[in-house]
């Protein structure tokens, strides 16, 4: 809803006061959010050039935005790039989905019998705090060099962010709400389907945003020890090559599709949970 | 408490309830009572020895101050909480669990924000099982009961309190139940709002024939809706007196300077306020 209005606004404004844009532009130009997220990028980028291009840093140590690109586009069209960011997504999809079923079912288990949470939670809260790159050397000694070793590092970064989130909203489940619906005579599965997924959807949501989010930073670190392909072996493969453009071309292809993700998720976040209070203003 | 009860007038008595033939009896309080207890702290006594007998279609009102235990009662009744003691029969069968005979509007309206008014007040009949042409008829015809027709498609949040609180009436009513159950439905309403519902209930309530148990503590709310004022007294939570209301129904908005009604409101509050004042 908010991402509609937000495009009516863009496209409604110059159609409305093409005299008026010749008038005063600027203000009402810069209260757009994407203008500005626009700007500030542009910002950066232009920061970036000017302490590469006058030299006040060592082109090997930092190249400039336009050796990257130039890096990137080479990549792209040898067809390197695709190989390599189509394996990482493919990891990070099979990864980020087995953490989704894990942490979603033990959430909503935990979050609705309190005695199963209490035994649980204890062991959820001691795994946690371990961090995934810690899991590397055991992963590579269950799993060896493949896919399967990736998978499990993606896993096990987006399953604890899963089922927080999941059992936080089951917790947090209006009392009354359940009971409206079970004097209405609700069957345990549209309680299920119509009363608590949809009331936990506006803290489950942003909770998987994150878990994803995780998981693709799992995904490269994996890939920097583990696998034979995807971006992060291409960054650690261009670093012992001395390719410098290539390994800061991985970094922000990792940058731009993990703020992609991030993005998409938020419009789907934002059209599911369009009724919730979080989502308003 | 009996001497109370005399000086208001004749109308007012104690058990009142052992009056009915027991098949006009629909639903039956026996001696209940509700322990709030853990074994750190003192247990806290919400109901004791509550005896109420409602018969088919009556309107009772359960009236009394914070903490005197009316919406626990309502709880117990509803099925969403048991009995510590006592017995609690619907139509001579125990209530064990919360069902669509007995169908609750709550203060804070509970509506589905992630459903339409349409979708809300279908909600009962989906759950019956009633296929969806049906189900949107029957939807549509109490949402025209309860006025909102053209706000079938909005959601609760796009809507005002009161309005909310109609699309929860006619969600309760949807599965048809026997006994229509309200917890201090207008409380969260502003002064006019909740003078307008008052007057839509006492429509809707004779339009619609059901038992109705509704929860106060508004005085003058409790009498020109009910048959009988169901007066309770907190610490442990009792019932402390019966009122029977011999205005006719439907209620109209000018019983409300009629000479019983302004007489009763004043001698109840003349009755409770000692309690009130000690709940503050």
């Amino acid at each position: 809803m908010g991402a509609n209005a937000e495009a009516g606004a863009m496209t409604a404004v110059p159609d409305r006061s093409v005299p008026a844009t010749r008038k005063m532009p600027w203000s009402r130009l810069l209260a757009d959010k994407s203008v500005r997220a626009g700007l500030g990028l542009a910002a950066f980028f232009a920061f970036w050039q000017a302490v590469t291009g006058l030299g006040l840093v060592d082109g090997f140590l930092l190249p400039s935005p336009f050796a990257v690109a130039q890096a990137l586009w080479d990549m792209a069209v040898d067809g390197s790039l695709w190989i390599h960011l189509a394996a990482s997504l493919q990891r990070v999809a099979v990864g980020f989905l087995l953490a989704c079923v894990v942490g979603l079912a033990l959430g909503l288990v935990c979050g609705w019998w309190r005695s199963v949470s209490d035994f649980v939670r204890p062991v959820v809260e001691a795994l946690r705090p371990i961090p995934p790159l810690a899991w590397i050397p055991i992963t590579i000694l269950w799993f060896g060099l493949g896919d399967a070793a990736s998978y499990f590092l993606v896993f096990l970064g987006a399953v604890f962010p899963a089922f927080v989130a999941t059992y936080t909203a089951v917790r947090g489940l209006d009392r009354n709400q359940m009971n409206a619906a079970l004097c209405l005579g609700a069957k345990p599965w549209q309680l299920f389907w119509d009363v608590l997924i949809p009331a936990s959807l506006p803290i489950i949501l942003p909770g998987l945003r994150i878990a994803l989010g995780v998981g693709w930073m799992c995904v490269v670190t994996a890939e920097l020890i583990a696998a034979q392909t995807g971006l992060g072996y291409l960054i650690q493969q261009s670093r012992m090559l001395f390719q410098i453009n290539n390994v800061v071309a991985g970094m922000v292809t990792i940058g731009l599709v993990g703020f992609a993700m991030s993005a998409i998720l938020e419009r789907i976040e934002r059209r599911v949970n369009a009724w919730a209070p979080s989502e308003r203003n | 408490m009996t001497a109370n009860a005399a000086l208001i007038s004749p109308a007012i008595s104690s058990g009142l309830s052992s009056q009915f033939s027991p098949e006009d009896v629909q639903i039956d309080i026996r001696n209940v009572g509700k322990v709030y207890g853990s074994k750190t702290e003192e247990p806290v006594v919400a109901l004791d020895g509550v005896t109420l007998r409602i018969r088919r279609g009556e309107f009772i009102s359960l009236l009394g101050p914070s903490g005197c235990g009316k919406s626990t009662l309502l709880g117990i009744i509803a099925g969403f909480q048991s009995a510590t003691s006592g017995q609690l029969l619907q139509d001579g069968r125990p209530i064990t669990r919360p069902g669509p005979s007995r169908t609750v509007v709550f203060q804070d309206y509970a509506l589905f924000g992630w459903m339409t008014v349409q979708q809300n007040v279908e909600f009962g009949l989906k759950a019956k099982g009633m296929g969806r042409a049906e189900r949107a008829e029957i939807a549509r015809a109490l949402i025209a009961m309860v006025r909102l027709n053209g706000f079938e498609d909005k959601f609760p949040h796009q809507m005002s309190g009161g309005m909310k609180q109609r699309a929860a009436i006619a969600r309760a009513l949807a599965p048809d139940p026997d006994i229509l159950l309200m917890d201090e439905p207008f409380g969260a309403l502003d002064a006019q709002t909740r003078v307008l519902l008052q007057e839509e209930i006492a429509r809707i309530s004779s339009e619609a024939g059901k038992t109705v148990i509704f929860v106060t503590h508004g005085i003058d709310e409790a009498v020109f809706l009910a048959d009988r004022v169901v007066v309770m007294s907190p610490r442990p939570g009792r019932v402390r007196e019966e009122v029977l209301v011999p205005l006719p129904r439907p209620r109209t908005a000018e019983m409300r300077s009629d000479p019983w009604f302004v007489s009763t409101v004043n001698d109840l509050w003349e009755t409770l306020k000692p309690e009130w004042q000690k709940g503050e």
